[in-house]
């Protein structure tokens, strides 16, 4: 390390320093930990040189006053009563008021030296035997103040059992929500998994309809489908596209009635067999008698693959 | 309740929590020393009180910030009592009139004096090493140390009060303590 701050460290862990070298150190130390750790080490040593400092002990009631000094200075919890305690007792307030004039006397200079040494004797005569009774009244004072604080802390306690508790049915409300939304999830799941949607497309091996367009979407969970077509030609007068639905468990197909084209061709519709149907296989439209018929009869001119 | 098995910085550390019965208790140990520190630095009882009052208070403000872990509480009190001394010293004016005086008295730190009869073994054999490692130092270097510890006097007006070029002043100061950390910390 450079010598400079080794000596400026060492300046001032005696306190010699002022001014510019003082701020020169405090620049330095900012950024070098090594300077720091030396300045610390070199306080250390130094402090312990008062080891060799014959101890002498102060008056007695330089505890007291310490004591009193930090009182007033308050935001002392500790130290502190509570002022209302310190009304309500006379005595107490008599020996505040010794420590306070105390304080006061104590920082005088010289030329009042004299002056606070008769003002003590003349309070402390007033109140013949003030020790003792400041000791138990100060023990009142302090038992009054923990009074308080349990007081405030038994406040304190209720209002968070009561917000827990609060808490506690929210909690119970929201768990019951999620317990309902997990049934509907699990239902939704079900019938999702339940639905037995089948599309497809048929194709026609007839000449005419090689241009035409035909699908199913079936549910077989609900028994129903839709249709689409596009560019169909008019059926031939008299005459009616009729959809059937190719069961294998049935001896025939079982219809799902007329399909009407709109001026496009085209048609969209819902449809539903007369009969109620099992496994699909097929799907297929023939061109019936006007109105259709309960059973195929005429030209199949669509079948599902 | 007493708690006469807690070490000092236990006590000070309770008192950072606001435990005044523990402040207390750190009072009655270290103000003795502190008070004999300040007599000797201060040369006036009355101000003495003064600044231990002082010190105190401001011990109490500082506690919740003590860390044992980076000094004992009995040399971190010293420091504090030391600052307001010098800083009272600076104000009274008194820390520059001693060169007036031209006649800055020997200032000496002994052990003999020092350890009190109630002094715990702990504390009297720290003492005794403290001024071993003192006795260890080159003359010139320890007078240097004694006299800006007790008096808090500033290098320039030691040199000027010991008719010392400045140089000399800082070097031996920095040489002495350097060799003190040393010693204390138990090296050669």
């Amino acid at each position: 390390m450079d010598e400079r701050y080794e000596e400026l460290a060492a300046l001032n862990a005696l306190r010699m320093l002022e001014g510019e070298e003082q701020r020169a150190l405090d620049g330095a130390c900012v950024s070098d930990k090594e300077l720091r750790a030396l300045i610390a080490e070199l306080e250390q040593a130094t402090a312990e040189l008062a080891l060799l400092v014959p101890p002498v002990e102060p008056s007695v009631g330089l505890k007291k006053h310490i004591r009193a000094q930090i009182r007033s200075k308050g935001g002392t919890a500790a130290f502190g009563i509570s002022r209302g305690a310190i009304l309500g007792i006379a005595g107490w307030a008599l020996a505040a008021g010794l420590a306070v004039s105390s304080i006061w006397l104590w920082n005088e200079r010289s030329k009042f030296i004299e002056r606070h040494d008769s003002a003590l004797k003349a309070i402390a005569a007033a109140i013949p035997a003030a020790d003792p009774t400041e000791e138990k009244k100060e023990t009142r004072s302090l038992e009054d103040e923990l009074k308080s604080i349990r007081a405030a802390y038994e406040k304190k306690q209720a209002e968070l059992n009561t917000e827990i508790e609060s808490l506690g049915k929210r909690e119970t409300e929201a768990k019951n929500r999620i317990t309902e939304l997990t049934a509907e999830t699990e239902a939704l799941k079900k019938q999702d998994a339940e639905a037995q949607f089948q599309i497809a497309s048929l194709q026609s091996e007839v000449w005419e309809y090689r241009r035409c367009e035909m699908a199913v979407v079936w549910d077989g969970r609900r028994g129903q489908g839709v249709i689409m077509l596009e560019k169909m030609p008019r059926a031939e007068s008299g005459k009616d596209y009729q959809l059937w639905v190719v069961d294998p468990g049935k001896p025939d197909p079982v219809s799902a009635g007329v399909i009407t084209l709109d001026d496009k061709g085209s048609a969209k519709t819902v449809f539903k067999p007369v009969a109620p149907v099992g496994q699909i296989a097929k799907f297929a439209l023939s061109i019936e008698k006007k109105g259709g018929v309960p059973k195929k009869e005429g030209q199949i001119v669509f079948i599902s693959p | 309740m007493s708690q006469p098995e807690l070490n000092d910085e236990e006590l000070l550390q309770r008192a950072g929590r606001r435990d005044p019965r523990a402040f207390e208790q750190l009072y009655d140990r270290l103000a003795p020393r502190l008070y004999g520190l300040l007599r000797q630095m201060l040369h006036d009882e009355r101000e003495a009180e003064d600044v231990l009052q002082d010190s105190f208070v401001q011990l109490w403000d500082r506690a919740p910030g003590f860390d044992p872990a980076r000094s004992k509480a009995f040399t971190w009190s010293v420091m504090i009592v030391r600052h307001k001394a010098i800083d009272r010293m600076r104000m009274l004016g008194r820390r520059n009139r001693l060169v007036e005086s031209a006649a800055l008295e020997r200032s000496v730190l002994d052990a003999d004096s020092a350890v009190a009869a109630d002094a715990g073994q702990e504390t009297a054999e720290r003492t005794q090493s403290v001024l071993a490692a003192l006795r260890e130092l080159p003359n010139d270097q320890r007078q240097l140390i004694e006299c800006a510890f007790l008096k808090g006097l500033t290098h320039h007006v030691i040199a000027e009060a010991l008719n010392l070029p400045l140089g000399t002043v800082k070097t031996n100061i920095r040489r002495g303590l350097l060799r003190l950390r040393d010693l204390l910390k138990g090296g050669d």
